[in-house]
């Protein structure tokens, strides 16, 4: 693997003006390398925003921020076409979406039409507005953010959108350790800007790299069994808050799709490359499976009434199937 | 003279084969052996009368087989079949294998010992046994009918030397028994003779530790694979107490395994069982080298 500039290097300009959120950071360069988009679960003020717009600083590229409102139009995220009355034809004026780096804050207060709009744009890495077709640019990530303690006048993503996104982190608060390096590194001076330290060629040699990494035939079996297990989950018990033991089969309506598969066998390429190393390890598969799987399982209302939690679920799975 | 030829080629081939292939795909077997010999029906073959050479192994543990054992090279002489038998039972293993051959041609032949490869149970080291060489003298059908009148005459004045021997010990023995009976001495309890079993060698953690991973080093060596990789790592895992379920975090998380030599040969055993065709020589290197150092550490 030679590379002029490892994605490491990238990791750690970002960790010097964001304090802890190392899940947050880590599945930035993760989509970065596995081409693909993150959603973010968590209280505002987690430096969601900090996180996008420093990273594409990072690499020189353009970053857009769009507050997702109830009242947004799929054509305020992806463009459209006015009228020029002196050139006396329309003129295409491209939406905040064609950028390198997009967060789309708040995504579930949007309605139905405009999230579409977003996860199409996601998927096809191209918008039509018009006549014409404008391909979005390379790198393009998506860090979508949803808010879960003020759910008033939201509109829930369907598990068919939410499958889109590689991966969803759930964001929590930093430490007490961290928030007081917050405070020294924000309250007490000027923050410093991060300097460029890779290019966005070198985003697609990365690319390149992770895609060439080595999955060992016994780690697909594992990724395989992994996801198998979201499906026919009956050996996995599960203890609720109140301490009564559950099957996990019986809090799940439908497994994740292949999708999941694919997106496991990538983040652990990923995983790999961002760790120096040109072959995946069962530790690579076993750090991105929660957040490959949480959004791609359907649970059903007991999991609400018996107040067991689905990372406590995904965890039992996970725990289930040994590492080869 | 060509059969003989072909005989020998087929034989070296199997010997070949025995040595790189079998040998090396299998971990070597931890055994505690009492007797290995090299035998045959008869030490004065005929020309192209089919004779036996045997080859016995007794060993102390119950196995199901034996692996790791070469037969010698017979040369100059025909195989017709081979036959094994492993019988085991609480008391130990008897491997026997009947190798039916012919001569062609009369002579003298040394057919050279069996090798035995296996880890010494006693002191736990890695060893090669060997049974003894075995002279043979092939006759043709005229010397043997020559050989077989002089050896009628000897065996006639030995039968009746041991038929006058048999008659004296006879005699002698009623007499004895007569004097001891008009004694009517009381007889003395015959205090059993105590049988001391020499108790097998207990090793401590660290030698089993230290034996461990020198058997590991052995195999590594011996069968650069990636199966063999696997199997070393998971006997390292096993020796330092981690299951085969863990990832490699969880077994660096372990006490002691997070620093140092033994980190090192963790980090290099992964690499070796997941790492890519073309680095696997490489990564095997590693492995043998993080070996030496952490069996080097333990002494």
């Amino acid at each position: 693997m030679t590379l002029e500039r490892q994605p490491r290097d990238l990791h750690d300009a970002l960790a010097k003006t964001i304090v802890g959120q190392e899940n947050v950071l880590e599945a930035l360069l993760l989509a970065l390398l596995s081409n693909g988009h993150v959603l973010l679960e968590g209280p505002p003020g987690l430096a969601k925003t900090l996180a996008c717009r420093s990273l594409a600083a990072a690499l020189e590229g353009d970053f857009k921020r769009i507050q997702f409102t109830p009242d947004l139009l799929p054509s305020d995220i992806v463009g459209t076409r006015i009228f020029d009355q002196r050139e006396s034809s329309f003129a295409t004026v491209l939406g905040p979406i064609f950028a390198n780096v997009v967060l789309a804050d708040e995504i579930n207060r949007a309605p139905a039409k405009v999230q579409s709009a977003l996860l199409e744009a996601m998927q096809e890495r191209q918008v039509t507005i018009g006549p014409a077709s404008h391909a979005l640019p390379d790198p393009f990530v998506v860090m979508a953010t949803m808010n879960p303690l003020d759910s008033e006048g939201t509109y829930a993503l369907p598990i068919a959108q939410m499958d889109r996104f590689l991966m969803k982190i759930n964001v929590g608060y930093p430490t007490r350790e961290e928030e007081l390096q917050i405070l020294d590194r924000f309250a007490m001076a000027d923050t410093q800007p991060v300097r460029c330290v890779a290019t966005l060629d070198d985003v697609r040699s990365w690319r390149a790299a992770a895609h060439a990494v080595h999955v060992d035939e016994k780690l697909k079996r594992y990724i395989v069994d992994l996801v198998a297990i979201t499906r026919a989950a009956e050996g996995v018990s599960v203890k609720s808050a109140a301490g009564t033991t559950l099957k996990a089969a019986e809090l799940i309506d439908y497994g994740a799709s292949p999708r999941a598969t694919l997106a496991l066998a990538f983040l652990a390429r990923g995983r790999a490359l961002l760790d120096g190393r040109d072959f995946a390890l069962p530790d690579d598969v076993r750090a991105v499976a929660a957040p490959a799987l949480r959004h791609r399982i359907g649970f059903n209302y007991r999991l609400a009434t018996e107040d067991v939690s689905a990372d406590v679920v995904i965890d039992a799975m996970i725990a289930a199937i040994p590492a080869p | 003279m060509a059969r003989n030829l072909t005989a020998s080629l087929i034989l070296a081939a199997a010997a070949w084969i025995a040595a790189t292939g079998t040998g090396r795909a299998q971990t070597l077997q931890r055994l505690t052996v009492e007797s290995f010999v090299l035998s045959a029906d008869t030490m004065q073959p005929q020309v192209d009368v089919p004779f036996h050479v045997i080859v016995t192994l007794r060993v102390r543990e119950s196995v199901s087989e034996i692996t790791n054992l070469q037969l010698p090279m017979l040369a100059q002489l025909d195989l017709l079949g081979d036959e094994r038998q492993t019988v085991s039972d609480p008391r130990g293993t008897q491997y026997r294998e009947v190798v039916t051959v012919v001569a062609h041609s009369d002579g003298r032949i040394m057919i050279a010992p069996a090798t035995l490869q296996a880890i010494d149970a006693r002191d736990g080291k890695p060893k090669q046994w060997f049974t003894n060489d075995l002279p043979i003298s092939v006759h043709s059908s005229a010397s043997h009918i020559a050989n077989g009148m002089a050896a009628g005459l000897v065996a006639h004045v030995a039968r009746i030397l041991a038929a006058l021997i048999w008659l004296a010990l006879l005699v002698g023995a009623a007499l004895l028994a007569i004097f001891l009976l008009r004694r009517r001495a009381p007889v003395a309890p015959v205090a059993s003779v105590p049988v001391s079993y020499q108790p097998a060698p207990v090793l401590s953690e660290a030698e089993q530790r230290r034996q461990q991973i020198a058997d590991a080093l052995l195999v590594l060596r011996a069968e650069r694979t990636r199966s063999a990789a696997v199997r070393v790592r998971g006997a390292v895992w096993r020796a330092i107490g981690a299951s085969e379920g863990e990832t490699l975090a969880d077994v660096l998380r372990r006490p002691g395994c997070g620093q140092g030599v033994l980190r090192d040969l963790l980090v290099a055993l992964e690499r070796s069982a997941f790492t890519y065709d073309e680095d696997l020589p490489g990564a095997i290197d590693d492995a043998c080298a993080a070996l030496e150092r952490y069996a080097g550490s333990l002494t």
